[in-house]
């Protein structure tokens, strides 16, 4: 089609008059900035209006709980992430013994794992259901390279050496991965990264069983060392993932503020839109899996050579859904949330249900908390508690009198817990199947809860707690290593439908296509 | 030859029971645009359903009641119960995040997912509940071709599954729930401006493919006589590599995709060898999703801007 | 923030509520130890998981070992369970709850060859003894691991006596035999399989997940010249729903199978060999009352509860001579008792001493053929 000229345009003119907008230079801007973002002497084009609604839209939690969150946010990331670092690097001190270092240690490695799956799932919007291979990726690079597996002796490369191999070995392992991800939308590329996580599971156990061990893994991986030193004590590898940890939160958080974190942002929140805007999608995609890659591969270094041997089964599906659930809990797109997530979700999960008998203060103290939280005005949960109280001494009296092995258990709690709710909380002498039939009651009671609003709430609250309890009492803290499964799911489903951004995350709306 | 064919009917039996599971996952995934990753699970209650139907009636060698009927039973029950349980699913879980991030529900799905298998754990137990079919459909009640047996279970599950292949696409293409059902899958809120009701639509194909899956289940509980909480995760990860490879979305991908997964492990195992059995459907589905990622069936989605 | 808050208190809370668990049992076992043989011992098994049947028989067997003895010593031993899903990883976790608690001296188990592989240098590190009723790897009493024991035999006396077995027994030309992708099993096939190509067997190998539930493919490669199907898999009924599979394509070959597959109810096969390295406590007539017991308490029950019962017994009579003798149990005076532990007859039926490695001495495999009625019959070694 060959270009014509255009005839001049007759008619009214459409030019709009353009108010004058006063506009400062950047340090006098600066100086004049107040503390919620807005600028003294009315709004900038473009600076002010955004950093103004965005400092809106964070909800601040009301009375002092605001002020104390405005002034920790005042006082800016980096000192936030030192004192943390130092408040974990001096826990030790407080006289924890081998097991509980232990738990720390794989806490500190859920939460190196959750930072690095951020990357990916929070800053991307990208759903990695294969990440855990990358973790296994590294371990196994690991155990390769710093044992006797390989070769007649082996190779035992100083850990120096082999650790930043392994990690640009995973990043690369993470591009390959990511490939598929620039044709992909975003459904199809977690069964992809599902399988593929699989099928790395499935190729460590079964191909080349001379090399990768097959189901018996590889042993005698050799300890971290550097410069001489050797850590083999649960003390030195709790301080090294604390060290690796605040450093790679440290290098994530530059990455964040900066062009990469930006465009990471704005791929995941329009990925067409980006596109417009010349951000390399597919070159940015590439990256976030190449960095989360190799976090995960950092953090699997660091587990072979603290568990001394690797097998296929360590990096199974199970691990991912509590690095997920991290994550989810956490808030994911945050690096902070991301690490506080992963402690809280692994030491619940494994430090407190190894000693399923005290575990009892964490269920009912988490019962009071929500209800502390969520229950409003102060006079209707006074009634809730009240009314439980009353509800189940009713009950227990009720049971003890049609039948006494209606009463004849004791609550599995220990310690002051269970001498409290011992006339409280029915326990039958055969307690297996009316906990599983408590079980199922209160599934059902949580999603009638949950449908219902105003006083039948309130008033469905009392059995409902009651029913909890009993559960517990009876077969939950019977089968600890399934009930905390159970969490896991249970935080999945309830913070994304209840807080899908998490503790610490911020809200994100989603454009429809 | 006579290898040949008995791997083939293994193949086409499995495939049967995968392709079931595909079709109700590809059907929830056509209206909600949703993976539903509990979708195994389902398929797992549905296996247990059974296994209590039969002790229920005595155990497998002493039922109460004839056979026909306790397999009628049995079916019905465990479809009834098991779509019952993806309607309440959708309506407590995925209901509330429609209009959420794309991530979300799924990442709830995998909540739901991994809660389903360990409340079965908690409730049943880990043992393994076996259904000792050989006990009431004997071994001879078969066919034999040659040397390729057929046994009456395979021929059962490969009747009802075209049964209820065709029944559901004759349900999707010819019926009114079947159009309201494309219609909400091609634009829900197009649809809901067209007097539909959404929320009965979706609640609808989430009972139906549901339902599917609980009768798969039991099927499987037939064919293979073991159910455990761990069943589901393995037959979901199959089915969504039927309805992926089929094209997701459609519904006679789905059914092709079940057969091609069954027959391709059922011939890589018997030529090949069962060691490498799952890595090579693995790799088969990352080569049919790099090359063709709409799958077989699958029309390209178009998005408009 | 408020959240900050509390997941720090929280986070704080839990893990100091923790250690005041392990501390709190491990002050009460000091104090009173001296005064009526009070301590506690370890079980670390598979409780739950896909091989959970195997682990809580396992458990039954060593809480009832534990009564029994605690009746007739006189002791208050206790049992603190550690379940590791036969997960090394697991594993480690458990194991180091166990070293850090004090009150604990001596563990049982755990299950799995590569969990021992993994835990091992953990008790080396601590000194504490630890008796597995069924890890059966041949590489693990070479010396790697000072504090490990066993009461059952091992894969490289196992396999051999088994291949042998099949080769003079049925003459197979061909033979199929297939793992489930575990340790244990593959240990087996890599112990069998050679024996079996030198003797100029054809050997099919094949190779499923437990998780696989569906065997008719594999089955259908099963030639009319196979004889022998060797199953050396853990889960017994994955082994009854291939020999249905077998029946309803008609093949004959009959199926041998090890340890895992000793199910009596669950593995019934009519025409099956089952290798064990426990006896089947039923026949012997000195456990009478402990099978009596058992099955009241617990039903049916395979071969991999009574070796942890043997297990157990040997840390309780330990630890009693320890106290008779005057002191106070430690994980160094227990491990030495177990060393020197002698004893004439067990549950097992045999006698239990230890080999420098931590093997029992004269450990024997016992070989069951399957009759019609599904009874497990002993076939006499000759």
């Amino acid at each position: 089609m060959s270009e014509e000229a255009l005839p001049p345009t007759t008619g009214p003119d459409l030019t709009l008059p353009v108010p004058a907008i006063p506009h400062q230079a950047p340090a006098a801007e600066a100086a004049t900035r107040q503390a919620d973002g807005t600028h003294a002497g009315g709004p900038q084009v473009g600076a002010d209006e955004w950093v103004a609604r965005r400092a809106q839209r964070r909800e601040y939690l009301p009375s002092w709980l605001g002020s104390v969150q405005r002034a920790t946010e005042r006082v800016g990331w980096w000192p936030r992430l030192a004192v943390a670092g130092l408040a974990g690097a001096v826990l030790p001190l407080f006289g924890l013994g081998g097991f509980q270092l232990q738990v720390g240690i794989d806490s500190l490695t859920i939460a190196l794992l959750a930072v690095g799956l951020n990357i990916v799932v929070g800053w991307t919007g990208m759903l990695d259901l294969g990440y855990v291979a990358f973790f296994g990726f590294g371990a196994y690079g690991f155990a390769l390279l710093s044992s006797a597996q390989l070769g007649s002796h082996g190779i035992h490369l100083p850990s120096l050496l082999s650790i930043p191999i392994v990690m640009i070995a995973t990043g690369i392992l993470g591009l390959l991965v990511g490939l598929p991800s620039r044709r992909l939308i975003g459904d199809y590329l977690a069964i992809v990264t599902l399988f593929f996580g699989e099928a790395f599971v499935e190729f460590t156990n079964n191909v080349a069983p001379g090399v990768l061990g097959g189901p018996n893994g590889i042993v005698g991986i050799d300890a971290v060392h550097a410069l001489g030193h050797q850590i083999t004590t649960n003390a030195g590898y709790y301080y090294l993932l604390i060290v690796l940890l605040v450093v790679t939160m440290a290098v994530l958080r530059l990455l964040d503020t900066s062009r990469t974190g930006r465009a990471w942002r704005a791929v995941r929140e329009d990925p067409l839109a980006a596109a417009s805007m010349t951000i390399p999608v597919d070159r940015v995609k590439l990256m976030a899996f190449a960095f989360g890659a190799a976090v995960a591969g950092l953090a699997g270094t660091i587990f072979a050579a603290q568990q001394i041997s690797v097998f296929p089964t360590d990096f199974d599906t199970p691990i991912l859904i509590v690095i997920y659930a991290a994550l989810v809990l956490g808030g994911s797109g945050s690096i902070a949330g991301a690490a506080t997530g992963a402690l809280v979700v692994y030491v619940i999960y494994d430090g407190l249900l190894r000693s399923p008998a005290y575990s009892g203060y964490m269920f009912y103290g988490l019962i009071l908390l929500t209800l502390l939280a969520r229950v409003r005005p102060w006079r209707r949960l006074g009634l809730v508690l009240a009314g439980t109280v009353a509800f189940g001494f009713l009950a227990h009296a009720v049971a003890q009198g049609i039948s006494h092995s209606w009463v004849a258990g004791a609550p599995q709690s220990a310690g002051f817990v269970g001498t409290a709710l011992r006339d409280w909380v029915i326990v039958p002498a055969n307690a297996q199947t009316p906990g599983k039939v408590g079980f199922v009651l209160l599934v059902c009671l949580l999603i009638a809860l949950v449908q219902l609003n105003g006083t039948w709430r309130t008033i469905l609250l009392v059995p409902t707690l009651y029913v909890a309890s009993f559960t517990w009492e009876t077969v939950l803290i019977a089968n600890p290593s399934v009930t905390r499964q159970l969490m896991i799911g249970a935080i999945l489903i309830v913070m994304m439908n209840a807080r899908p951004q998490g503790l610490l995350g911020t809200r994100r709306v989603e454009v429809p296509t | 030859m006579a290898f040949f064919f008995q791997e083939l009917v293994n193949g086409v039996t499995t495939g049967a029971l995968y392709a079931l599971v595909a079709l109700g996952f590809s059907m929830v995934y056509g209206v909600l645009k949703l993976l539903n990753f509990a979708h195994g699970d389902l398929y797992m209650v549905g296996a247990f359903v059974g296994y209590f139907v039969i002790q229920w009636f005595g155990g497998p060698a002493a039922l109460s009641i004839p056979v026909p009927v306790v397999l009628l039973i049995m079916f019905v029950l465990a479809a009834v119960l098991v779509g019952l349980l993806g309607v309440a699913i959708e309506r407590f879980a995925y209901r509330p995040l429609r209009d959420a991030p794309r991530i979300a529900p799924l990442i709830t799905a995998i909540g739901i997912s991994f809660f389903l298998e360990n409340a079965a754990l908690l409730l049943f137990g880990a043992q393994y509940r076996v259904y000792n079919t050989s006990e009431f459909i004997s071994f001879s009640s078969g066919i034999q071709i040659g040397s390729v047996s057929i046994d009456a279970v395979q021929i059962m599950v490969l009747a009802m599954g075209l049964v209820l292949m065709v029944g559901l696409r004759l349900l999707v293409s010819r019926t009114k729930l079947g159009k309201q059902m494309r219609a909400v899958a091609s634009d829900r809120e197009a649809a809901e401006m067209l007097g539909i009701n959404v929320n009965f639509t979706i609640a609808a194909t989430f009972f139906l493919g549901s339902a599917l899956a609980g009768v798969a289940g039991v099927m499987a509980g037939l064919l293979f006589n073991q159910v455990t909480n761990t069943i589901g995760f393995v037959a979901g990860l199959k089915a969504f590599t039927a309805a992926v490879v089929g094209g997701i979305g459609s519904v006679p991908g789905a059914m092709l995709g079940g057969l091609l997964i069954g027959i391709a492990e059922s011939f890589i195992t018997g030529y090949i060898s069962s060691t490498y059995t799952n890595l090579l459907i693995f790799g088969l589905l990352i080569a049919v999703m790099l090359g063709r990622p709409t799958g077989l069936f699958g029309r390209p989605q178009l998005r408009k801007v | 923030m408020k959240a900050y808050g509390i997941i720090a208190a929280t986070a704080l809370g839990a893990l100091v509520l923790a250690g005041c668990g392990s501390s709190a049992s491990s002050n009460n076992g000091v104090s009173a130890a001296a005064a009526k043989c009070a301590t506690s011992i370890g079980m670390e098994g598979p409780l739950t998981g896909p091989v959970a049947t195997l682990g809580q028989e396992q458990l039954h067997f060593a809480e009832l070992a534990l009564a029994t003895d605690n009746a007739a010593n006189k002791t208050h031993i206790t049992l603190v369970q550690g379940d590791t899903q036969l997960n090394p990883a697991q594993a480690t976790t458990v194991t180091q709850q166990f070293t850090s608690n004090s009150a604990i001296v001596g563990v049982v188990g755990p299950a799995g060859s590569q969990e021992v592989e993994a835990v091992g240098p953990l008790f080396a590190r601590v000194d504490m003894a630890f008796i597995s009723g069924s890890a059966t790897n041949a590489t693990l009493t070479q010396g790697k691991y000072p504090t490990f024991f066993r009461v059952v035999s091992k894969d490289s006396v196992q396999g051999p006596q088994d291949a042998n077995y099949i080769i003079s027994t049925f003459h197979p030309k061909a033979l199929m035999i297939v793992d489930d992708q575990e340790a244990y099993s593959t240990g087996l096939v890599s112990a069998m399989a050679p024996i079996f190509q030198q003797a100029g067997i054809k050997v099919d190998h094949e190779s499923v997940s437990q998780k696989v539930t569906d065997f008719s493919s594999i089955v259908a490669k099963v030639t009319s010249a196979t004889t022998v199907v060797v199953l050396p898999w853990q889960v017994a009924s994955n082994a009854q729903q291939f020999g249905r599979d077998l029946a309803q394509q008609h093949k004959n070959a009959v199926i041998f199978g090890t340890d895992g597959l000793f199910s009596p109810g669950t593995f019934t096969i009519a025409g099956s060999y089952v290798s064990s390295f426990g006896p089947d406590i039923t026949g012997i007539p000195a456990d009478s009352s402990i099978v009596a017991t058992a099955t009241a308490k617990y039903g049916k029950f395979g071969t991999f509860g009574p070796p942890v019962y043997a297990a157990t017994h040997v840390l309780d009579e330990a630890i009693a001579s320890v106290c008779k003798a005057g002191h106070v149990p430690t994980r160094a005076n227990v491990i030495a008792a177990v060393k020197a532990t002698n004893e004439p007859t067990s549950i097992l039926g045999q006698p239990i001493s230890f080999t420098s490695g931590g093997d029992l001495n004269n450990g024997k495999f016992f070989l069951f053929k399957i009759d019609s009625t599904g009874k497990y019959n002993l076939i006499p070694s000759s």
